[in-house]
Order: structure tokens, then C-alpha cells, then sequence
């Protein structure tokens, strides 16, 4: 354990994920987008390599992952405390209870926006056939691609269906994403971030999930839709984007 | 007032209204905001496998799921969250998202999956509470449908098997009770003076670990170190759900309708006065002349 905290963070790090154009799905790229910007409020370098197999090399099966030096590491959460143990943290300056809001909107992230993200994307039989499944199955031949794409869209609607999202409506599930971002609203309110004025882990998050929903082209452009009647997060996410994404065109 | 409000719900013992909790904290709702439930126990009904537990039937209307019914019931003019801020309203859905993610796969853990617990307390229990034949298949269907739910959930791929899971959702839990802690603090209820629905989700989900008599569980006393949470179920315990405490703070709703009242008679009183006042304008000598004149004046008109 000690060994791993004094190795500094490494110039070749590298993150996996599936490959941009033609394979990643929504809830993956806003998860991956999410690691990425968290990175970069941490200012430690990383170098982006799509993989057609990245769900596979993942340790936990779920994307992204990060490789430093020879540790395999994977999702926010354990990059987080990964990060932390090198000693890179973004919310250590929070006392006990904000700390303990952090997590909770968090999870409430996790809970609404990512489960309305996969719900969209394989209960909803439009967009299945349309984007999903032909997405997800792209690198493959027949028959595997077929094999592969029903596999996933029967895992994600056990998983529905478990917690009790399965009989749910698509507008009822835009609804439940309408009041997750008033929620969010409502705490970011007129705030540079969610904890004044440093970023923290929650920021790269929302602005992960907030900023992809926003920029992908599904079959409906309701979900974008709603998410833009929020001008505040809106702005986050375009300052998020300036701040982090943006150095390098701003730099030459 | 609406139709009559009834609650299906398991029993309860150890205690508590009930041991379920998605039923408890409907009834933990439902006091805070004055709502009078008529509590069905399905208890030793055909119900225990055929109802979806709880359900709350009001006339015609049936309604699943506890987050369902407290919307219903806040539509029906009983609403514990009447003075809580946009933010604290924010905060309420994240907290209950924190509560859903992070502890329940292990309370379903500690009742339903962990050996010792299931043979020596839940499984008698919920038979004793079930109708022959049903002694047999209720508490294993609950016990394979909570399985399937923490795997489905926690288990990342379907090579991981429930032991590699425990660790990680016993370690979440424990991070969860505490951060709860660290939230409620000192104050006796999440939100200032007065209960609101997220005190009914915390209550819920809670009570059963903190009194159930479980043989074995590490969590159970992890909670029981947590003296601000312990004070917080028997606190609501004793003034809600006490058979010998009758007279019930009055729910919030209630009081804003008797600020209003009082509101309306001020507003009352005041025009009343004005009234009289106009009135003893009207009959005022200087009024009186001015009224003579303009008569005066409409006489000679006519004449």
C-alpha cells in the first residue's frame, strides 16, 4: 500500500474507453467525460485511447477505466479515492456535513440521471433498435454482434426491473430527470460551483453526465430539451467546458 | 374532508408499527402531516403473497410504492414538507437517493441473505405472519427476490458471487449511517423543529435495524454506536407512535391553517372598524351640512 501512495502520478497515464465515433453509448460517454474532467480540476495529465474492447479490459466491466503505472483502476468512485491516496484531492476542504451532501447528490446523480441514461438507451425500443444496439455491436461480425447487443439490452432490463424502474413510461421518466436537475438547480443556485468556489468531485460529475445528454443526438431531443431549461447549469457546464477542456486553443 | 384513507401494510413487533420498511415510513408520514390512515395488516391474509406491500387505497384510487404515496398524500392537502426551501427540498431527494443506494442493499443483506439472521429471526417471523400454506413460500420468495436485488445492483459482472459483494455493500452502509450522522447532528429532526419526509425515510429505514433483536450484525452495532441517530428513532418513537401520548404535536399543515384563520379575522376586524368608522363619517355635523347643501342645491334645480 505504501508503495503504491509514494509512486507520483505517471506522464503516460491512460484512460480506456470505447471507441468515440462509431461504439460509445450515452451513459458510458457521460461517465468517461466525467472521469476526464475530474482529472483535469486535479490537473493530472491523462492520455484518452478508445478501445473496442474496453468494457471487457475493465476490471469491474463498467467504463472507464484509468492504467497508472500498474494499477488498473475503474468508475469515479474508486478513481477518487485512488487519486486521494496519492494525495490529489479535490474536497478536502469540506467539513464532515458538506462532505456528506456531496456524496448524497452524488448518488442522486447516479440514481436518477445514469439509470434514466440506460433506461433510455435500452428499455426504450426506438432508441434500442435505432442507436443502441447497433452502436454497442459495431466492432463485431455476425453473429456475435447480434448475440452481444441482446445480451446487454437483457442485463440492463433485469436490472430496470429490479429497482422497480421497469414499469415505468418514457415520460415519466423524463419527469424524474426534470426534477433531478431542479434539485440540482436548486443547490448550485447562482454559484461559480456546487461548494462555492473550488470544483470538487460532484462538479465533474453533473457536468459529465449534463454536457453529454446535451450534445448527443438521440431520437428525441426531449431529454436535452429539459435539461436546457435550466440556465444555471447550463453556464456550468459552458464554464466547466472553457475552463478545463478548452487550454489548449486558448494557450496558442 | 376525501374519501377515507387505508393503508395495507405488514405487522408490527419489537416495538414498531411495523417491521417493514417501506411500510413504516408511510406510517411515519402520515403522522407527521396528520393524515388519518386506517392500518390493514396483512398479516395472516392470502394478501401477505399477493399484495405489493404497502398500498394505500383512498375510494377508487390504489397506490404502490412509498415516494407514490407520499406525492398522493401531499395532493391530498397532508404535507409534513409544507415549510421546507427549495433547497431543502433539493437536499430531501438527495439524501433518499444516498438512503436507496448505499444502504438498503445491505439491510436487505443483514434480514434477508445473512444465514444467522434469516433462520433465527426473519424467516420464523414473517411464517409466523403468514397463513398456511404460505408459511413456506413467502419468506423464501422475499429472501430469493432481496438475493437477486443486491446482485443485480452491487454484483458488477455475474462471475461475482454475494461474498465478494458483502464487503463493499457493509462498508457503503457503514459510510452512509455515518454520513447521516454527521448531517442530523444535534438537531432533533433533519429539517429544524418539525419533521418532514425525509425524517420519515431515515425513520423507515432505521428502526428495524436499530430494533430488531438480530443475532448477528455488525452494522446493527455500528448503528448503535451512532447516539444521534439512536435518539433520533426513539425520539419519534415516543411522540408519534406512543399508544400513551394521545394529544400529537399538531402537524404543520394544520398550523399554517390556523395562521391563516387568525389572519382572516384580523383582516376582518379591520374592515369592520373601517366601516364604522366611514359610517361615523357619514354621520358627522360637518358631513351633515355638506349633505343639506347638495339637497338644497338639487331643489332649487328642480323647482
Amino acid at each position: 500500500m505504501a508503495l503504491v501512495s509514494a509512486e507520483p502520478w505517471p506522464e503516460n497515464a491512460t484512460l480506456y474507453q470505447p471507441l468515440k465515433e462509431d461504439q460509445i453509448l450515452l451513459s458510458d460517454c457521460a461517465s468517461s467525460l466525467a472521469v476526464q474532467a475530474y482529472l483535469r480540476m486535479c490537473g493530472l495529465p491523462v492520455q484518452v485511447v478508445c478501445r473496442a474492447n474496453a468494457e471487457y479490459m475493465s476490471p469491474s466491466g463498467k467504463i472507464p477505466f484509468i492504467h497508472v503505472g500498474n494499477q488498473v483502476v475503474s468508475e469515479l468512485g474508486p478513481i477518487v479515492q485512488f487519486t486521494k491516496a496519492k494525495g490529489h484531492s479535490l474536497s478536502d476542504g469540506l467539513d464532515d456535513v458538506q462532505r456528506a451532501e456531496m456524496k448524497a447528490y452524488m448518488e442522486l446523480v447516479n440514481n436518477m440521471l445514469l439509470t434514466a441514461e440506460l433506461f433510455i438507451q435500452w428499455c426504450d425500443d426506438a432508441t434500442a433498435a435505432e442507436i443502441s444496439r447497433p452502436r454497442y455491436s459495431s466492432p463485431y461480425s455476425w453473429p456475435l454482434n447480434n448475440i452481444l447487443a441482446y445480451q446487454k439490452q437483457w442485463e440492463v432490463r433485469r436490472k430496470m426491473n429490479a429497482i422497480g424502474w421497469g414499469g415505468k413510461t418514457l415520460e415519466q421518466v423524463y419527469e424524474d430527470v426534470s426534477q433531478c436537475c431542479q434539485a440540482l438547480s436548486q443547490r448550485l443556485g447562482t454559484q461559480p460551483y456546487f461548494f462555492s468556489k473550488q470544483p470538487t468531485e460532484l462538479d465533474a460529475l453533473v457536468f459529465g453526465h449534463l454536457f453529454t445528454i446535451i450534445t448527443t443526438r438521440l431520437t428525441s431531443g426531449e431529454l436535452a430539451e429539459r435539461i436546457k431549461g435550466f440556465s444555471n447549469l447550463l453556464s456550468f457546464c459552458r464554464r466547466i467546458e472553457q475552463t478545463y477542456f478548452e487550454d489548449k486553443s486558448s494557450s496558442t | 374532508m376525501a374519501a377515507a384513507l387505508e393503508l395495507r401494510c405488514w405487522g408490527g413487533d419489537w416495538g414498531l408499527p411495523s417491521v417493514h420498511s417501506e411500510s413504516l415510513v408511510v406510517l411515519a408520514y402520515s403522522k407527521f402531516s396528520g393524515a388519518k390512515l386506517t392500518v390493514c395488516p396483512i398479516d395472516w391474509t392470502w394478501k401477505t403473497i399477493t399484495a405489493s406491500v404497502p398500498e394505500l387505497l383512498c375510494g377508487d384510487a390504489v397506490v404502490q410504492e412509498p415516494a407514490q404515496i407520499l406525492h398522493f398524500l401531499r395532493k391530498q392537502r397532508f404535507n409534513a414538507d409544507y415549510e421546507l426551501t427549495a433547497r431543502q427540498g433539493a437536499d430531501t431527494m438527495a439524501y433518499i437517493a444516498l438512503l436507496e443506494e448505499k444502504l438498503r442493499p445491505a439491510l436487505l443483506h443483514t434480514f434477508w441473505v445473512d444465514a444467522e439472521n434469516y433462520s433465527n429471526l426473519t424467516r420464523p417471523w414473517f411464517a409466523s405472519r403468514s397463513p398456511f400454506p404460505l408459511n413456506f413460500v413467502v419468506p423464501s420468495r422475499q429472501a430469493s427476490a432481496a438475493l437477486s436485488r443486491i446482485l443485480v445492483t452491487k454484483g458488477e459482472a455475474p462471475l461475482h458471487r454475494i461474498s465478494e459483494v458483502e464487503g463493499k455493500i457493509y462498508s457503503d452502509a457503514k459510510e452512509c449511517l455515518n454520513l447521516l450522522s454527521y448531517r442530523l447532528g444535534k438537531t432533533k429532526y433533519f429539517f429544524g423543529n418539525s419533521p418532514s419526509s425525509l425524517d420519515a425515510f431515515v425513520f423507515g429505514f432505521l428502526a428495524p435495524l436499530f430494533k430488531a433483536t438480530l443475532p448477528s450484525s455488525t452494522l446493527q452495532s455500528h448503528l448503535k454506536q451512532l447516539d444521534n441517530l439512536t435518539h433520533f428513532c426513539d425520539n419519534i418513537l415516543a411522540v408519534y407512535f406512543s399508544a400513551q401520548n394521545p394529544s400529537l404535536p399538531p402537524p404543520v399543515q394544520e398550523t399554517m391553517d390556523a395562521n391563516l384563520q387568525k389572519l382572516t379575522q384580523l383582516v376582518n376586524k379591520e374592515s369592520n372598524l373601517i366601516e364604522k368608522m366611514d359610517d361615523n363619517l357619514r354621520g358627522s355635523p360637518q358631513h351633515k351640512t355638506h349633505r343639506a347643501e347638495s339637497r338644497a342645491r338639487v331643489s332649487t334645480v328642480t323647482d
